[in-house]
């Protein structure tokens, strides 16, 4: 689906970095967001939630709440129809509002709809919610204990679910070759521990919802809106005709915005009460909201004395929340690629997507693969460390050339990765002598980019020939809007600032399936592409017609339509085409990656999304502190569109997997609760933790299917960091940890351990609660 | 955040009579900084909140008394930082100083109210102890001054009597030459909380006096009589002895930021890293005051 | 709810507003709500992200951790107060320039921040411009082009 043929030679735009569509309202504070939007009349909404992970409501008393000047509604589950409506990307289980049972810390029982935020304030805390704490489980080993309290209850599952009696949502098996004969020479084995953390998008969620004569507007800083139009319908069963969801720019969302949590509540506020209503959350709130998998991943891999891979026997177990969200799919998606961009020749895969009563995992960025590359990639060091190999070379004798398969029956290599894990290796001086304390760390990883999926944009082509293009493709900080309008202008050969681009609205852009995966760039960029060579086409078809030439006398070129010896204004030939009342010109795109139902994943891969990680660190010996003094990433994009806009979501994706690397990570309580709820105590990366250098390399080798050869990007950035940095501190100071965050206390801790004659610490799998915090 | 009573009292005889009259439920608000972060949280919900930025009385600078600095209840932490007096004697405090909060923090925060708040971890509650600084209290039976090392009473607790405010804090200047530095460790390098803070003031008529954060229930003092610390060429297995009793005075907590074990091993490193600049730099002021040859 | 309003006078961008504001509201929620400013952001609400960060008589503050009854009297630059008409602050037109702005959020208090940090140093190191931005986050992680968009603010300052 490559449209990078016909344009290669005539980019104007495209490979440029022109001002961010958008920049000049963030800079002067002008840009609305979700929560910015003043419907007339909105009530406030807050959300009443309990003191715990798991309880059974026994009673919620809104008397002395109702009685409250200025309360307008209390919504509970009893003002919801029955069954409860639940709605859910994957599986319809999460109910719109907590029924009978509380099953994460956060979830909301009760909203109540005020006038007035500190009315709504007042009124949750006037309500008298009788509850029985129940036992809960919120860890994996705890979920997967024999006779575990269940998560979820076996009558929302189907009835031929073998796990229905248990806390696994669902197991993937996957592979290939045969482990169990394979003869290896050597064997290591190890467990490898990612933790629960959040999105912390600056912009936290925020959702409005107003009635409709016939139906309802739903307004939510939302990725991808016709996930969340399909939920309303589910949820509310109305026809996706009466439900409009409005979508301003998320301001951030890494995946945490992806799927609908609190729409539908809001959506049944605003029928009950007929009334805009309009709910902001707090960032506590938005860390109950929305978090990461966390993972616990056996490892057990064989190789040669040569140090090529005989093996790799993969149990992945994701920690999911209460309810499935996309998780499932993280767990399906991620673990299908488990052995990584490797060769393996015997791969046994089982991914577990284990419920637990926690705050429902979503899609982050990377979607499952940072914790699979935490695991991969220390392993091969660990592999390397055996066979007395260097740690480059072990990887350069494993990985796959172009064309090669890495996992039989998907799509075969589509890059040169090697060259990646040598420029970041150049990039870092591998090989050349240390400081103190210094250490280098050099890893890959790899992503399967969207499989089966739709995008449409539509092309309009206006009576004046500016250009409007509809597209629902979120604008969250990628710089989507830019790299579309740089696409259509070398297309059309309009200007930049005379084109538009419109997003966030069902009522207006057609159907995209999801801003995530990397996969903008690629499916909208194409189907934008595909709606203005229909443009085109059409322009040369009116232009014959209305000069009575032969059509393929008639070029477009630099924005005018060359008939001949005349050159015409795009205006100017839809004047003489429809006369002097005017129209315009439209046509939609479509780009879509093919549904294959026997597929495991329901389709190949568009592209892999690859990239390698190198760094140097120091470790101080006496804290455990870290200092990053270069980290590198050298992303595999095929072309980058728009250079500066590539480079910054790289460098983003790198600091972000940097805070999971070093220290991030939300610590439960034995009620589930979360104990660092809140910006004081869960740490994120700010501008003095980033490394003291940073090198962003963009390999541009023109072999992706986007336009341009363009491949998606934007997550490979954090892929392997943590793997890097691991391998780094290994190497400064000889501590393998097998558990992050690697805190200045970990680190610590480890080198204690070493000093107590102890070389490594490859923890029994046991509950990584029992790291005392 | 609930509402409350809102008063902007205009002199110090007005705060005291709110004080008396509202008792528990009134709270003063200086730079408000860790006030409305417990406030939002509904850790606290006062009924009564006292604005004290327009008391006539209270002060906002650092004034040169006979023999000390006068810091007063209002002067945020910003002008303290950039006092040239301030940065003169006290550079530890400078040091604490700089490291509370963001800019945006210390344009509001008050060093009375770092004091007040009394949080265990406060950054500038070690330097202020090792500079023996002493607190002006004011209240309905009027003025009495107490040293800060007697001032905290536990996490959140200080011998603030019912109606008493802090008018100001002052700081004794130094009668001898001195080194003393701040160090502290966080779990990252931006904005944070202190894991375990240090401040060391090493001299030679009285040795070396160090002051910890966020390894007791208060701010705490230990002075080592030992003068042996002083000696810059110390076997290094002495000075680990005598640092390992240093940190035997603390008694840390496991939270969300550290275990004990590792605070216990950071305090010593902390102190550790305190003395040895608080050493160079009491060198450096040595230098400075014997004659050239 | 029994309203408390008490009157206030403060100067915003330069234009002086009588309000009655309630005593448990932020300066930010009066900006936001009352004054229908919404370039200064919440997210922590406790001082941590920076991204409500004004000036008020010209210091940065987190407007989040400020009463607007506190504020009395004040005069106040909020981002909406930087640009002169279309004319963008250099600043503003620098973070463009360094393609320093990706969802945005965080960008208003960022450049709030950054005002302060030149009217205090009018060129800082890099060092300096990471110290005086500390108490901002942003978790697109834009850091190096921020830093890059400020120190090109100042040399274009010095340049003009």
């Amino acid at each position: 689906m490559s449209a990078s043929a016909e344009n290669q030679g005539m980019a104007q735009w495209v490979g440029m970095s022109p001002e961010r569509v958008g920049g000049r309202e963030r800079v002067t504070g002008a840009q609305r967001y979700t929560g910015d939007i003043r419907l007339p009349g909105a009530l406030h909404v807050k959300l009443a939630h309990l003191n715990c992970g798991h309880a059974r409501i026994l009673n919620v008393d809104a008397s002395q709440a109702l009685r409250l000047k200025g309360v307008v509604a209390v919504l509970t589950a009893d003002d919801l129809p029955k069954p409860m409506p639940r709605f859910g990307p994957v599986y319809n289980d999460r109910p719109v509002i907590a029924d009978d049972e509380v099953k994460y810390f956060g979830e909301p029982v009760a909203a109540v709809a005020a006038e007035d935020e500190d009315t709504a304030l007042e009124a949750v805390k006037l309500l008298r919610i009788e509850y029985e704490e129940l036992p809960g489980v919120y860890t994996i080993d705890e979920a997967l204990r024999p006779g575990a309290p269940l998560v979820q209850h076996p009558s929302i599952r189907a009835a031929d679910d073998p796990f229905r009696q248990s806390n696994i949502l669902n197991e993937w098996c996957f592979g290939w070759g045969d482990v169990d004969q394979a003869q290896a020479d050597m064997v290591i084995e190890n467990v490898y521990r990612f933790p629960l953390v959040t999105h912390f998008p600056i912009e936290n969620l925020a959702y409005q919802a107003a009635p409709e004569k016939d139906g309802v507007s739903v307004w939510s800083s939302i990725q991808h809106p016709y996930v969340l139009q399909r939920a309303i319908v589910t949820a509310l069963n109305l026809p996706a005709s009466k439900v409009r969801i409005i979508a301003p720019d998320p301001g951030g969302g890494f995946g945490g915005k992806g799927y609908p949590k609190y729409e539908p509540l809001l959506a049944f506020l605003a029928l009950k009460t007929g009334r805009p209503v309009r709910l902001a959350l707090t960032l506590e709130e938005t860390f109950q909201a929305i978090r990461r998998a966390a993972s616990q991943i056996r490892l057990r891999s064989g190789f040669t004395a040569d140090g090529r891979l005989v093996f790799q026997d993969i149990e992945a177990n994701y920690q999911l929340g209460a309810y499935a969200d996309i998780g499932s799919r993280v767990v399906s998606k991620g673990s299908y690629v488990a052995a990584g961009p490797y060769h393996a020749p015997n791969v046994r895969i089982v991914g577990r997507a284990v419920l637990t009563h926690t705050t429902p995992s979503t899609a982050f960025r990377g979607f499952g693969i940072p914790q699979l590359s935490w695991a991969l990639e220390s392993q091969m060091d660990a592999a390397a460390r055996q066979l007395g190999l260097d740690r480059l070379e072990i990887r350069l004798r494993n990985i796959p050339a172009k064309g090669e398969t890495v996992i039989p029956g998907d799509k075969p290599v589509d890059g040169d990765w090697r060259m990646l894990l040598q420029r970041a290796a150049n990039a870092i001086g591998w090989g050349q002598p240390l400081g103190k304390n210094h250490g280098r760390g050099l890893a890959i990883g790899m992503k399967n980019s969207a499989s089966a999926s739709a995008s449409f944009a539509i092309a309009r082509l206006l009576q004046d020939g500016s250009l409007l293009i509809l597209s629902s493709t979120s604008d969250m900080g990628q710089g989507a809007r830019t790299v579309f309008s740089q696409l259509a202008a070398d297309e059309l050969g309009i200007p930049l600032d005379r084109i538009s681009i419109v997003m966030g609205d069902t009522a207006l852009a057609p159907f995209d399936a999801s801003t995530s995966a990397s996969r903008s760039s690629v499916f909208m960029g194409n189907a934008i592409i595909s709606a203005c060579r229909q443009i085109k086409t059409q322009l040369r078809q009116m232009a014959a017609e209305a000069y009575d030439m032969a059509e393929d006398c008639i070029r477009l070129q630099e924005g005018k339509v060359i008939c001949g010896e005349r050159a015409v204004a795009y205006d100017r030939l839809i004047r003489d085409y429809y006369g002097a009342v005017r129209g315009e010109v439209i046509a939609v795109g479509t780009a879509r990656g093919k549904y294959l139902p026997n597929h495991p994943l329901g389709g190949q891969a568009a592209f892999w999304e690859v990239a390698a990680v190198g760094c140097e660190v120091e470790v101080d010996e006496e804290t455990g502190e870290i200092t990053i003094h270069k980290l590198v990433t050298v992303t595999d994009i095929g072309k980058a569109l728009n250079p500066r806009q590539a480079e910054a979501q790289d460098e983003g994706a790198a600091i972000m997997g940097l805070g999971h690397t070093l220290m991030e990570h939300l610590i439960l309580d034995e009620a589930g609760r979360i104990q660092n709820l809140g910006a004081l105590d869960y740490r994120i990366p700010t501008i003095k933790d980033i490394p003291l250098e940073m090198e962003t390399i963009l390999q541009e080798n023109g072999d992706g299917p986007g336009p341009y050869g363009s491949k998606g990007a934007g997550e490979s950035g954090i892929l392997a960091v943590s793997p890097a940095v691991g391998s780094a501190i290994r190497e400064a100071i000889g501590v393998t940890i097998h558990d992050l965050p690697l805190t200045p206390e970990k680190v610590w801790l480890a080198l204690q351990e070493k000093r107590a004659g102890e070389n490594s610490f490859a923890r029994p799998l046991t509950d990584p609660k029992s790291y005392v915090e | 955040m609930n509402a409350f009573l809102y008063f902007r009292p205009q002199s110090l005889d007005e705060v005291i009579t709110l004080l008396v009259r509202y008792g528990r439920e009134a709270r003063l608000l200086a730079g408000g900084t860790d006030l409305l972060v417990q406030m939002r949280h509904d850790l606290i919900a006062p009924q009564v909140v006292i604005d004290l930025k327009r008391v006539a009385e209270l002060r906002a600078d650092v004034q040169l008394l006979d023999g000390a600095l006068r810091i007063g209840a209002l002067t945020v932490l910003s002008d303290l930082i950039e006092d040239a007096r301030v940065q003169q004697y006290f550079p530890a405090l400078v040091e604490a100083a700089s490291v509370v909060g963001s800019v945006q923090i210390r344009n509001r925060a008050t060093l009375s109210g770092n004091i007040c708040n009394a949080s265990p971890a406060a950054d500038t509650a070690p330097a202020l102890l090792i500079y023996d600084a002493q607190v002006n209290l004011i209240g309905p039976d009027g003025r009495r001054t107490v040293a800060l090392r007697r001032f905290f009473l536990g996490p959140r607790k200080t011998v603030l009597q019912q109606g008493e405010l802090v008018e100001a804090i002052d700081l004794p200047l130094p009668r001898e030459a001195s080194g003393a530095a701040f160090t502290r460790l966080t779990r990252r390098r931006g904005v944070d909380l202190a894991t375990v803070n240090a401040a060391c003031l090493a001299r030679r008529s009285d040795g070396v006096l160090f002051a910890f954060g966020a390894v007791a229930p208060t701010p705490i003092l230990v002075p080592v009589s030992d003068n042996r610390l002083l000696v810059t060429s110390l076997d290094a297995a002495i000075r680990r002895a005598i640092l390992d009793e240093v940190a035997a005075h603390t008694s840390p907590i496991s939270d969300v930021r550290a275990s004990r074990e590792y605070r216990l091993a950071m305090v010593k490193v902390m102190a550790k890293r305190a003395l040895e600049v608080a050493l160079q730099r009491l060198t450096a002021a040595e230098a400075q005051l014997s004659p050239v040859a | 709810m029994e309203k408390n309003l008490i009157p206030i006078s403060i100067t915003v961008n330069g234009r002086r507003v009588e309000l009655e504001v309630q005593p448990q509201h932020t300066l930010l929620k009066v900006l936001q709500n009352q004054l229908d400013l919404i370039g200064s952001k919440e997210c922590c609400g406790e001082g941590e992200c920076g991204a409500c960060t004004i000036l008020a008589n010209g210091r940065a503050i987190n407007s989040c951790l400020v009463l607007a009854v506190e504020a009395d009297g004040w005069e106040i630059v909020t981002i909406e107060g930087l640009a002169e008409d279309e004319r963008l602050d250099p600043l503003q037109e620098a973070f463009l320039k360094a393609g320093a702005v990706q969802c945005g959020y965080c960008i208003p208090g960022m450049v709030m921040s950054a005002k302060y940090l030149l009217m205090k140093n009018p060129h800082p190191s890099e060092d300096e411009v990471r110290q005086g931005l500390a108490g901002n986050l942003c978790r697109c992680a834009g850091y190096n082009r921020i830093i890059a968009a400020v120190q090109l603010a100042a040399s274009e300052k010095e340049a003009a």
